[in-house]
């Protein structure tokens, strides 16, 4: 029998970080470095606790009735917990709080630090509430309230139009993909009665009996975590969201809110199975994404530009898994990425504020002298982000890598070229930022940065190391293990890798600027182009004939006809009031016979 | 007690004209009007299937007309909402330059106006409370508007005067085609009548109805006057109308014509649906098509209007409970944005997006404030607004549901849905321009909203957030009204 | 001897002198003045109508015309007080009894 427990940690998990963002906005907006410790503590606090779930065997936590109209529409607060959502909430709070001790340095002198600390809880709080979510409204909530603390940070040097631009960019977009997600819940809800993940398994069979209406429900729901995952075609946002400080960078746009879409696709694992074709298409997207980004990468020059569609490329490799039906291996990359690529990005932000802000690669160079220990976790990172074995990513890619040698010949080929492009552009990375001769009086002055900051990159990169390791990764997740294992997949897998890196560290060792310019990747293949030309010539040449027949048509020519119609009746009647007395006295007198004739004589 | 919360700011406002401190009789009028509604709110038993605190005072006996007044869920949410927004409008008022006595005269009477509309048991009442609010809306937007203010406070009077006018025709069908024995002007009354109507009278009534409380509540495509009046109108005076007086056309709805009507709702939802998707995409595209933030805020109030439309044509209790509770969260979100509005054009003199920008420096709590509405207005979790749309999205995606295929309903629904979209896409840009970005030198000057206008900024935040973090409260007391409605055991 | 048609011809033609009056004269006194005609004419008819009806059972005519022509008269004397006094304010102001001149109400 289960024995359960019951108890409040869930809620204390979920409600600190929401108590630390509401106390710092309501009292402490003015004290900014209490501010930025009561978000720490409550980060650290949340930690702890999730730890003490994460040894609980069986843990459930009582549940709260948001809204209920009776019948069959009951929205309650309530939590899944079980290993999956374990494991996220370990990372979600385990990472969250290193980059919060990390925040402490990076946003040291920085004016909105009250905000930006109460934005990161809120975020926690969001993020933490996708994790524990049991149904599909609540996980919606939590999904919206993400979107809006991403915005909130990737705006949070407001003044700056890319910043601003950026953030609305990335709250657009992902409004976009939750229409589909809405929708998709919608009719899921409509179809089968509930909105419990939970009681909708004994009801799938309502779902399956309708395979075309099954397939579109799927992708729908994938829709939403198109969006959040940045997938194409909604990749857009997300390379743009690097105008936000570079601590969100990690936090937000690498580790957790764009792994959310993985976390809830597997979470619904059981309706997208259903059906092969919407299956097939998440496959592929993924595969699309992780080859397109990676080719973009190759060209970028803007250090967390690169970083950022590394991310993209990885999440192309989680969704991929999803679509190959095997969330383990999504999971599981999930759960290594997380640590390398916040690893990756606050070594970038430690080189970028020791470098005065400057996140050109080309005026880095030198720098593994000069910053030893960002150098050193960084180049862990790089390598687990490669997929060199032992390190953690080179596990999680193979598992991947895997199974789609065993379900897809093609989609196994490209993502192998993925690997390769992913070398490529690490080894460039690496070799044009760290190697080399200064490029800049910044490169040449800077200084390794402070302890607050260097401490969890080590632990950071420490995670990177061991996290893939099967005696590390297998407490938290189930390790996925290939049913015959394949020996040349891992081989192909570093065959390409030793090509990519070999071939950057040929091509760009020793470089003062780029070899090649390639105004397709460049431009990340028009993308920005294209979508603005999209939108101009659909929403904004309607809303501009909206506009015009609302003003025009509607209040100029409907109403204001109906005015100028009036009025002219009147001064064509006018002309009857001749002022001549007699007229009228004789044209009463007519009144009068004839109203003599219709009464009394007819 | 109800008939003090009705009597007192007529009263007040009285008192101003006849030489009482403008100023802050207002505000001591309309903050005792709102707490003693909030005695009310805590007095009301939900559970209780009647109206509550009533009061009635026979005027034509053989017409059956009294003035009669009473609460149920729905109409005391309606009151609490027209009290919150009137203290916000008031304390947003400020200093006025001229005729200060008349200028908060007006307000209280727009704000009593609609109280008693709300409270109003009988038909009669109803109707001449809503009218008794029209004058001063007039008189505030013809005298202390900006902009091309007279020609905007013509309109406005002419069209809502028309409005009045099918909504009075229909009206009075209503009174004719009950049975003869039921034949009254009191609402409670009316209502038992609920099923004897033909279904004949219920298809013209309904429309009469639909068009009357649509050009109040400004439908497309009797919107036209509602953004040009708020653009010209005082911040205040838009706050209340837009916040509370534009509610009283839905309240209508949900009051006579959803209980009474149901054939002629069903019989007329195609071309509701198809009104309320052009307030919600057509209105939509003409918000995103916005150069000033007035203009745009008096869009995307008509926009919101298709959301509580939804609701109401959903028919069920999800949905109306949904429109009911988006009227009040609307009527909130609104009132914020068009005060935070008001301030920046005291300050400024300007709202066009082109000029503005980079706000959010010089003015961090506007900012805030403004954002808050602005995220509320697009529905954002948290906030109220966001669990009526899951209600009015749920209701309505649910009627005439079949797996096969898309009914109006639910296509209606998806349209909606993008709707939310194009909402984020012209509150973000607005928000975007004025607040974030480089900037102006011209605005390094300005100062932020002054201290003591941070409480009702607070306080209409605070209940947009209790409503969202708890909705359970305000269903708990405003669904008992629509289930008797949809008594007949459909699902919800 | 003399019928009722006599006194209804008479009648008649006073009503139309004064008719012609009122819509061919421009001076508004002199308009007055066949208005008052016109109610004369009304006037005469209704007496003669009051000789003619006599009572069978009673042998005394009917007074109610009569009565009525009390009525006339009374409200003719009111409406030459009020509209002389009209005219004199408005031969003050504008030096003119002409209805030609006197047009500004309109278009």
């Amino acid at each position: 029998m289960n024995f359960t427990t019951n108890s409040n940690l869930p809620w204390y998990v979920l409600l600190l970080p929401l108590f630390s963002a509401a106390v710092i906005t309501l009292f402490t907006r003015r004290w900014k470095t209490l501010s930025s410790y009561i978000s720490v503590a409550a980060v650290l606090a949340s930690f702890a606790c999730s730890c003490a779930i994460f040894r609980k065997i069986d843990i459930s936590a009582a549940e709260i009735t948001w809204l209920d109209l009776g019948g069959i529409f009951k929205v309650s607060i309530a939590f899944t917990l079980d290993q999956m959502s374990k494991m996220m909430l370990l990372i979600v709070t385990g990472v969250g709080s290193l980059i919060h001790i990390y925040s402490l340095g990076y946003m040291r002198n920085d004016e909105g630090k009250s905000r930006y600390f109460a934005a990161l809880s809120l975020f926690m709080f969001a993020m933490l509430g996708i994790v524990l979510a049991n149904n599909f409204v609540m996980m919606f909530i939590f999904w919206e309230l993400v979107g809006f603390t991403s915005y909130v940070l990737i705006g949070h040097w407001f003044t700056r139009d890319a910043a601003a631009d950026a953030a609305k960019k990335a709250f657009l977009t992902n409004r976009v993909g939750d229409f589909g997600f809405m929708l998709g819940i919608l009719m899921i809800w409509a179809a089968t009665g509930t909105i419990v993940f939970d009681d909708m398994v004994p009801k799938m069979s309502i779902l399956t009996s309708n395979s075309g209406f099954l397939t579109i429900t799927a992708l729908l729901i994938f829709c939403g975590a198109a969006g959040k995952c940045a997938q194409f075609p909604l990749h857009v946002w997300l390379p743009d969201a690097m105008e936000g400080p570079t601590p969100v960078s990690a936090l937000i746009h690498a580790a957790t809110m764009v792994a959310a879409g993985v976390y809830m696709l597997a979470r619904v694992a059981f309706i997208i199975q259903a059906s092969q074709t919407a299956l097939l298409v998440i496959a592929w997207i993924g595969t699309i994404t992780a080859v397109m980004a990676a080719l973009i990468a190759t060209q970028q020059d803007d250090i967390k530009r690169i970083l950022a569609y590394s991310t993209l490329s990885q999440l192309g490799y989680m969704v991929m898994a999803i679509g190959l039906t095997s969330n383990e291996a999504a999971l599981f990359h999930l759960f290594t990425h997380a640590f390398f690529k916040a690893l990756l990005f606050l070594g970038a932000g430690s080189v970028i504020i020791m470098l005065h802000h400057e996140q050109n690669i080309w005026k880095m160079g030198g720098l593994t002298k000069r910053l030893p220990i960002t150098f050193l976790t960084f180049g862990v990172g790089a390598l687990a982000l490669m997929g060199l074995p032992p390190f953690s990513g080179f596990f999680s890619k193979d598992a991947i890598l895997a199974r789609a040698y065993e379900h897809n010949m093609s989609i196994f080929a490209v993502a192998l070229f993925t690997a390769f492009l992913t070398a490529f552009y690490v080894t460039r990375l690496v070799v044009v930022a760290f190697f080399g001769r200064p490029r800049s009086d910044d490169a040449r002055t800077a200084d390794e940065a402070p302890r607050v900051m260097t401490a969890p990159l080590i632990m950071l990169a420490i995670l990177s190391f061991i996290g893939g390791l099967g005696f590390f990764a297998q407490n938290f997740l189930i390790v996925p293990h290939e049913k015959q294992v394949v020996i040349f997949v891992p081989i192909l897998a570093i065959i390409a890798l030793v090509l990519g890196a070999a071939l950057a560290f040929s091509l760009y060792r020793n470089r003062e600027s780029e070899r090649f310019n390639v105004d397709l990747l460049r431009r990340k293949l028009y993308f920005d182009e294209f979508y603005g030309w999209l939108i101009r010539s659909t929403q904004e040449r309607l809303a501009s004939i909206a506009a015009f027949t609302d003003r025009w048509i509607i209040n100029g020519g409907v109403i204001g006809g109906a005015g100028a119609g009036t009025r002219g009746l009147g001064s064509l009647l006018r002309y009857i009031q001749t002022g001549n007395l007699q007229a009228y006295a004789f044209l009463f007198g007519l009144g009068i016979v004839a109203l003599i004739y219709f009464t009394v004589l007819r | 007690m109800l008939l003090l919360i009705v009597l007192l700011p007529i009263v007040a406002a009285l008192a101003i004209m006849l030489g009482a401190p403008a100023r802050k009789t207002a505000l001591a009028s309309s903050i005792a009007t709102l707490l003693l509604t909030l005695f009310a709110f805590t007095q009301y038993n939900p559970q209780r299937r009647s109206f509550q605190f009533g009061i009635s005072v026979p005027i034509i006996p053989d017409w059956h007309l009294s003035f009669s007044l009473g609460l149920d869920g729905l109409s005391l949410m309606m009151l609490l909402l027209a009290t919150i927004v009137t203290v916000a409008a008031v304390w947003f008022a400020g200093k006025i330059d001229k005729y200060e006595r008349a200028f908060y005269a007006c307000l209280l009477f727009i704000s009593g106006g609609a109280i008693g509309a709300f409270a109003s048991l009988d038909l009669f009442f109803f109707y001449a409370f809503h009218e008794l609010a029209l004058i001063p809306t007039f008189l505030l937007i013809g005298i202390w508007g900006s902009g091309n203010r007279v020609a905007a406070a013509w309109k406005i009077t002419i069209y809502l005067a028309l409005g009045s006018f099918v909504l009075l025709l229909g009206l009075i069908m209503l009174y004719q085609s009950v049975p003869e024995n039921l034949r009254s002007f009191d609402i409670p009354t009316l209502k038992s009548a609920a099923g004897q109507i033909a279904p004949e009278a219920q298809r013209n009534i309904y429309l009469l109805l639909l068009i009357g409380f649509g050009t109040l509540i400004s439908l497309v495509p009797f919107h036209s006057w509602a953004p040009e009046a708020y653009a010209s109108a005082p911040a205040s005076a838009a706050m209340l109308h837009a916040g509370v007086l534009k509610k009283f056309g839905l309240y209508g709805l949900l009051r006579l014509a959803v209980p009474l009507l149901p054939e002629g709702a069903r019989y007329w939802s195609g071309l509701l649906i198809a009104l309320l998707l052009g307030n919600i995409i057509y209105i939509g595209l003409v918000t995103i098509a916005q150069k000033k933030l007035d203009w745009m805020l008096g869009y995307s109030s008509v926009m919101h209007m298709g959301y509580i439309f939804l609701g109401i044509a959903a028919a069920n209790p999800l949905g109306t409970t949904g429109a009911a509770t988006l009227m009040f969260a609307h009527g909130l979100s609104i009132a914020l944005l068009f005060g935070i509005a008001g301030e920046i054009r005291k300050r400024t003199g300007t709202l066009d997006f082109d000029e503005l920008g980079g706000l959010g420096n010089t003015m961090p709590f506007a900012g805030l404030a403004f954002g808050f509405a602005a995220f509320a207005a697009i529905g954002l979790p948290g906030f109220a607004n966001f669990a009526a749309e899951i209600m009015v999205f749920f209701g309505a995606f649910r009627n005439g549901w079949e797996m096969t295929r898309f009914h109006i309903f639910q296509i209606a629904t998806l349209l909606a849905l993008w709707g939310v979209v194009i909402s984020a896409v012209y509150m973000l840009r607005a928000y975007r321009n004025i607040f974030m970005g480089e900037p102006d030198e011209r605005w390094n000057a300005i100062v932020d909203l002054r201290a003591s206008l941070r409480f009702p900024v607070a306080m209409l935040v605070a209940v947009l957030l209790i409503f969202g973090f708890f909705p359970q409260y305000f269903v708990d007391v405003v669904a008992p009204t629509f289930r008797t409605y949809f008594s007949t055991a459909q699902t919800p | 001897m003399i019928t009722l048609g006599h006194y209804l011809c008479v009648s008649g033609m006073l009503f139309t002198i004064g008719f012609a009056g009122v819509m061919l004269r421009r001076n508004i006194v002199i308009i007055l003045m066949s208005l008052e005609l016109m109610l004369n004419a009304a006037n005469l008819s209704l007496v003669a109508f009051s000789r003619f009806h006599v009572d069978p059972a009673t042998g005394l005519p009917n007074y109610n015309a009569q009565v009525f022509v009390f009525f006339i008269i009374t409200v003719a004397a009111a409406e030459v007080a009020v509209g002389l006094a009209v005219i004199v304010a408005l031969y003050r102001v504008r030096q003119t009894t002409h209805i030609e001149d006197i047009n500004t109400l309109k278009f």
